[in-house]
């Protein structure tokens, strides 16, 4: 067992769980984007970040990815951290607005607005569609391609995957779209509430006249920038 | 052929004794430099004449060739060296390589071939005694100069592989640790991690048979070429390294983790390994002592995040480059989970190096807590560009003046930026600080890998933040959400800022974002990329907010603010670029007008303006010779009259019953007072003297501004609602409360600065001693012939210059001598007015200050000076002058004149209510030129102290605007416009070559000094055809956009009407 201070709180937990683990156990609200039960974590969205130590040693990490640590000094919503999150929350308004789940963290930190130019895109590359087709389907049919700017998430040289199985496992996690469709390609994706699935990274093909019965999902509606 | 592989430490020692018994060093031997920067410079084609020169001559035993990696000069490559007597010639060219091989066989020296020393202007024969080597302290990079990389045998015989042996000897690896441990060094990636620490953990490590050593050589800064020298010109001295630290630490694999983008190093690494598997040096059993070590070459993939320890342990598993979080540490899962240690390629090659000279003694170079030297690529704008090796602790001042030789040219250096992209800005103000790891992080930026970038005022703040955000915002590997997209952010909002659209709001969420950005980033990349936005900010706030609020670029760089170069940088807007593009197309009366439209002193500005527009003249700052505008100017205002040009006027019957009272009729007072009288306005000037004009009367002589010309500028602009008092003194003959109570409704004080300071020391009220305003005017206005004998004129400005060529002029006066306490490139006055004055037989005496004023029979008889150097900077940029002591000298003199500044004679204005700065000047509102009291404006000299024409000229037009304003009951402050060139006018061709400035034509000196005659003639219609075809016509990428707007406005209509 492990020992640390959390909150003010002195805390036990079991060698091995992560600093968001300990939080959600003792009940202390951490945010969330890119952390799945059951998938490794990968520390990409910035949200759960805590503050370790204190003074001039204190250092904000991911609770995610960090383990707790005998001795440690943990603070879940210091005054940097809250600032720090209430920024990031800016940042991802002003890329994915749309995303239902994006919102809702919003308006829990209390940010309100955006003051960044405005766009619209629809991935935020947190990689749980990524994680999900390596880990829990065994597939790895996607991954990261690029760098920076030109980062994003599809097949190998966008050709059609053939370790694909069809099972929506992305379409699924995707906390950007909020409605199980689309990944990258909102035009040729389908709302995963019909029975004609077919996740865009296999096929290429326009689906025009599809009868939707689905709240009106914003991915039909997006236009490509 | 089989190599002799060595099998045991006797053979290796044998060998080497061998090598060194064959070698006369006494044989003259030529050392090209051919790192990659020298064959860039046609290294390779001073080597194909060598060789052929020697082989066709039989020298071939007599001289030796020597083909080296980077000595670190690099500002004169390609250079030779000869050795021993170590001869240096820079920038030799193909030509001279003849020459110097004959010379080394006939054992001369070629004089005109050798580096000239710019402050003694004398050559230097020995490399080491030129001032950019001497400072070095080249422990690491001087053995470039000895080996060729390619030669095992070079390094063999320089020591190479001795630190290896005597480790191998010690057979004693923890001993090994210790020692670097001991020494102090400290990772030289940037980090600054003690390496003896990395090591004992590494050691330390004893799950499982594999452990790596990496060699980080990626170098991914921009400007950052200090690793690449060091693999391309000593690659042994890193796997000797490497084969230490593998000893010590018991590492089983090596890997040289080198960036793609430098082929020459990998060439010669490849090179190195091979050769050194071969002789046993690499592989198993390594000469017979069961160690075994073997190095592999890994290549990056132009990926500047590669450099980032995990990433790069990514890299070399073929994955894609991320980091990742730490803990777990690479020493305990490194690469394939093993255990592995990363050095920089500059850390390693201090290994054998310590191990040689022993930790204690290499302990001692640098200072306690930083041992040993640092490379550093010293780049920018400064006039020794290289790479330069120098003891931790020295301070940057040392660097950048002492070895880096200051500025190139008349720009003032600014700030250095270090570190690279992660790095930030240091002001000059702070160039006293050593170069350590702690003081350069608390002073806002890093050490990094070595980076060295120079600024000076043509540099803008905002850019280089701009610059460094985009290619962060380019390389970072995009996995966290905060780097990636906040690096775009702040890339988008500099972007803004810089093309006009700033605003306050934008830049209070730029530092925010640029706090988060480094808080929360994951790895180096991320958290150091708000650095130079950060550090840029913190000290140079005031070009933000010049960009934001003033919407103007001063540095001349951000485009969208700047336009054309020559017309963003006049104070009055005058669109250069306009009446030289009229000349080269012969509409002569245009450029007239586009010059008169701006200016209502054409041809005064025409002769004595400080032309800012040559400064900037992008000609100028791309590497050529600026277009000689103000002579252009001249040529038009001395073929067009002014009365072409009518003047629009105001219609607004309000303003003709109001009264407007303007004191001093200098280029401030009587351009606010013609401005103000084209509105409708009645104008009266106050004037002191007889005659109106201030300083261009009184105190520019006639040579330089013949009376007619200023007299008939004069006439042109005064009109039927200007008035024209003159012999009329404020304060002695009226008052400002008195104006009012006469009825004027608002005054603009334009009084300049006529009153002399003083130097302070004894004797200044001598007769024989003058200060310069009151010589100037006396003979000006007077014809009063005041100098005689010898004389000496005080000072550095373009008023020591008058007053030393006036003395010239005058009769009984047999010799002038100007002295000065700085050196001439920091003389303010123009340079072309200091050249003027050299040619004229004016003698100049630089670095001296006066003392004493000696006096015999109540006269003057001379003065004592004490010599000066160049110390530390002050607040203006300039090294402040420090008195040598014992260095005293007296000079015999007969005239003494005194001009080191000038301030108002405004001792009065305080009872009149009007508020005076500590420096005697007046005190007023920067945007609206308003005193303290209301309808009382002042402008010009009068408020910033001396000060140039054009900005007095553009003082009252900003007074005649803010006045009319106050006196329509308008809002004062309104927010600036961005002006760019509007007009167009077609270009004419010019040629592909390289030109040159037009040399401007004067009357020969024989004839200056019996006469007043102006010297300075008039171009020719070709000399100023020729001139205008060399502008590069900034203006027209503006014009264009316009013209492809309204092209592209047009089709868009007509798409709409055919539906």
């Amino acid at each position: 067992m492990v020992n640390l201070k959390m909150n003010g709180l002195i805390i036990s937990v079991e060698e091995g769980t992560t600093i968001l683990e300990a939080a959600q156990f003792m009940g202390f609200p951490i945010p969330t984007l890119c952390h799945m039960e059951g998938l490794s974590p990968y520390g990409a969205c910035r949200l759960c970040i805590v503050e370790v130590g204190e003074g001039v040693r204190s250092k904000l990490v991911t609770s995610c990815t960090s383990l707790v640590q005998e001795g440690m000094y943990v603070r879940t919503a210091s005054s940097r951290v809250v600032k720090s999150r209430k920024m990031i929350v800016e940042l991802l308004l002003a890329t994915c607005p749309q995303s239902k789940v994006i919102q809702d963290i919003a308006s829990e930190i209390g940010v309100r607005q955006q003051r960044f130019r405005q766009e619209h895109e629809d991935c935020i590359m947190c990689g749980l569609c990524v994680r999900m087709c390596e880990e829990q389907m065994m597939a790895k049919a996607i991954g990261f391609r690029g760098r920076g700017d030109h980062r994003s998430i599809g097949t190998p040289f966008n050709i059609k995957s053939e370790v694909c199985r069809l099972c929506g496992g992305c379409i699924y996690v995707c906390p950007a779209c909020q409605l199980r469709c689309t990944y990258t390609e909102p035009d040729k994706a389908i709302c995963g509430g019909c029975l004609n699935l077919t996740p865009p990274c296999l096929e290429k093909e326009k689906f025009d006249n599809m009868m939707c019965y689905m709240d009106p999902c914003v991915a039909c509606e997006i236009k490509i920038k | 052929m089989v190599m002799p592989s060595l099998k045991s430490i006797n053979e290796i020692k044998e060998l080497k004794s061998r090598i060194k018994a064959d070698r006369d060093t006494s044989i003259p031997t030529i050392v090209i430099s051919a790192g990659t920067c020298g064959q860039a410079s046609g290294a390779n084609d001073l080597i194909r004449i060598t060789k052929r020169e020697l082989i066709a001559n039989g020298l071939t035993n007599r001289i030796h060739l020597r083909i080296t990696g980077c000595h670190g000069f690099c500002e004169m490559e390609p250079s030779v060296l000869i050795e021993p007597s170590r001869v240096f010639y820079p920038k030799v060219n193909t030509e001279n390589m003849s020459k110097i091989i004959k010379s080394i066989y006939r054992e001369e020296i070629l004089e005109d071939l050798l580096f000239c020393d710019p402050e003694s202007g004398k050559p230097i024969i020995r490399q080491d005694d030129i001032p950019f080597y001497k400072k070095q302290k080249r422990t690491l990079i001087s053995t470039n100069e000895k080996i060729d990389p390619i030669r095992l045998f070079d390094f063999l015989e320089t020591g190479g592989y001795d630190s290896f042996i005597k480790v191998l000897e010690s057979t004693n690896p923890n001993w090994v640790v210790q020692e670097v441990k001991l020494s102090g060094l400290r990772g030289r990636g940037g980090g600054g991690f003690p390496t003896g620490t990395k090591w004992e953990m590494l050691a330390a490590q004893r799950n499982g048979k594999e452990k790596y050593l990496v060699c980080n050589a990626d170098e991914g800064d921009p400007g950052a070429y200090m690793d690449r020298s060091l693999l391309e010109g000593n690659p042994h001295s890193i796997i000797e390294g490497m084969l230490i630290g593998a000893f010590a630490t018991g590492a089983t694999n090596g890997i040289v983790y080198v960036r793609n983008e430098y082929p020459l190093a990998i060439k010669h690494l490849i090179i190195a390994l091979r050769v050194a598997r071969e002789y046993g040096l690499l592989g198993d059993n390594i000469l017979g002592t069961g160690f075994s070590f073997d190095i592999n070459i890994v290549r990056g993939a132009g990926a500047f995040v590669c450099g980032e320890e995990t990433a790069l342990i990514k890299s070399v598993e073929g994955k894609m480059g991320e980091p990742r979080q730490r803990p777990p540490f690479p020493i305990e899962k490194g690469i394939y989970g093993k255990p592995t240690a990363i050095n920089n390629v500059e850390t390693w090659a201090n290994i054998p190096l310590i191990l040689k000279l022993g930790a204690k003694e290499y302990s001692k170079i640098g200072t306690p807590k930083n041992s040993g030297t640092k490379i550093f690529s010293l780049v920018g704008k400064v006039k020794n560009t290289g790479l330069v090796e120098v003891p931790m602790g020295i301070t940057i001042k040392e660097i950048i003046f002492d070895i880096g030789g200051g500025a190139p040219g008349r720009a003032k250096i600014k700030a250095v930026q270090t570190g690279g992209p992660s790095g930030g800005c240091i002001p000059i103000e702070k160039f006293d600080l050593p170069i350590d790891y702690d003081s350069l992080s608390a002073a806002g930026s890093i050490m990094g890998s070595g980076g060295m970038i120079v600024m000076d005022e043509r540099t803008c703040m905002v850019d280089v933040a701009k610059y460094f955000t985009n290619f962060l915002k380019d390389e970072s590997c995009g996995k966290c959400f905060v780097c990636r997209k906040g690096t775009q952010r702040m890339h988008e909002l500099l972007e803004d800022i810089s093309m006009g659209l700033g605003t306050m709001e934008k830049l209070d969420l730029l530092e925010e974002l640029a706090l988060v950005v480094k808080d929360t980033s994951m790895c180096g990349l991320g958290q150091t990329a708000a650095n130079p936005v950060l550090s840029t900010i913190k000290y140079y706030r005031k070009e933000y907010l010049e960009h934001i609020n003033k919407k103007k670029c001063a540095a001349g760089v951000c485009r969208d603010l700047v336009g054309a170069p020559c017309q963003s940088a006049c104070p009055i807007g005058t669109e250069a670029w306009r009446y030289i593009a009229n000349i080269g197309v012969g509409e002569y009366e245009k450029a007239y007008y586009a010059i008169r439209e701006a200016n209502p002193f054409p041809s005064v500005c025409a002769r004595v303006c400080s032309h800012p527009c040559e400064y900037m003249c992008r000609s100028g700052t791309s590497g050529g010779q600026p277009i000689a505008i103000r002579a252009l100017k001249r040529f038009i205002t001395d073929r067009i009259d002014p009365s072409t040009y009518i003047p629009v006027r105001d219609k607004d019957n309000r303003k003709s019953k109001l009264r407007v009272a303007i004191i001093g009729s200098g280029p401030a007072g009587l351009t606010a007072a013609h401005y103000l009288s084209l509105k409708g306005y009645k104008i009266t000037v106050f004037e002191k003297d007889e005659t109106p004009g201030g300083m261009l009367t009184s105190g520019i002589p006639s040579y330089r501004l013949p009376r007619e010309v200023i007299n008939k500028e004069i006439d042109a602009l005064i009109n039927k609602n200007i008035s024209l008092k003159t012999n009329s003194v404020l304060g002695r003959d009226y008052t400002i409360d008195e104006l009012f109570e006469q009825g004027y409704n608002s005054i603009f004080l334009a009084m300049g600065a006529h009153k002399s300071k003083l130097l302070n020391i004894e004797g200044e009220d001598l007769k024989g001693v003058f200060p310069a305003i009151e010589f100037l005017k006396k003979f000006n206005l007077h014809g009063k012939n005041l100098a005689k004998g010898r004389v000496s004129v005080i000072g550095g400005g373009d008023s020591a210059i008058d007053a030393a060529r006036v003395s010239l002029r005058q009769k009984n006066v047999k010799s002038v001598t100007l002295l000065y306490r700085r050196t001439r490139q920091e003389m303010p006055a123009l340079q072309h007015e200091i050249d003027a004055a050299i040619e004229e037989g004016i003698k100049l005496v630089t670095l001296v200050s006066p003392i004493k004023i000696y006096s015999e029979n109540n006269r003057l008889s001379g003065v004592e000076f004490i010599k000066n150097k160049l110390g530390d900077i002050d607040p203006s940029g300039r090294r402040n002058p420090v008195p040598i002591p014992g260095s005293e000298e007296f000079m015999f003199f007969d005239t003494l004149i005194i001009t080191i500044g000038d301030t108002p004679d405004v001792d009065y204005i305080s009872s009149m209510n009007i508020n005076v700065n500590k420096w005697g000047t007046l005190i007023v509102d920067e945007d609206t030129l308003q005193t303290n009291r209301d309808g009382v404006f002042a402008g010009g000299d009068v408020v910033t102290g001396p000060n140039t024409v054009v900005d007095a000229i553009a003082a009252g037009k900003k007074a005649a605007v803010m006045i009319d304003r106050y006196l329509m009951k308008e809002e004062l402050k309104q927010t600036p416009e961005i002006r760019l060139p509007k007009v167009y006018v077609p270009p004419v061709e010019v040629s592909e070559e390289e030109t040159k400035r037009v040399t401007l034509p004067t009357i020969p000196v024989e004839e200056r000094k019996s006469s007043l005659n102006e010297v300075e003639l008039t171009l020719s219609v070709k000399q100023a055809t020729y001139e205008a075809s060399r502008c590069m016509r900034c203006d027209l990428e503006f014009i264009h956009q316009q013209k492809d707007d309204k092209k592209l406005e047009l089709i868009e209509s007509e798409e709409i009407y055919h539906g």
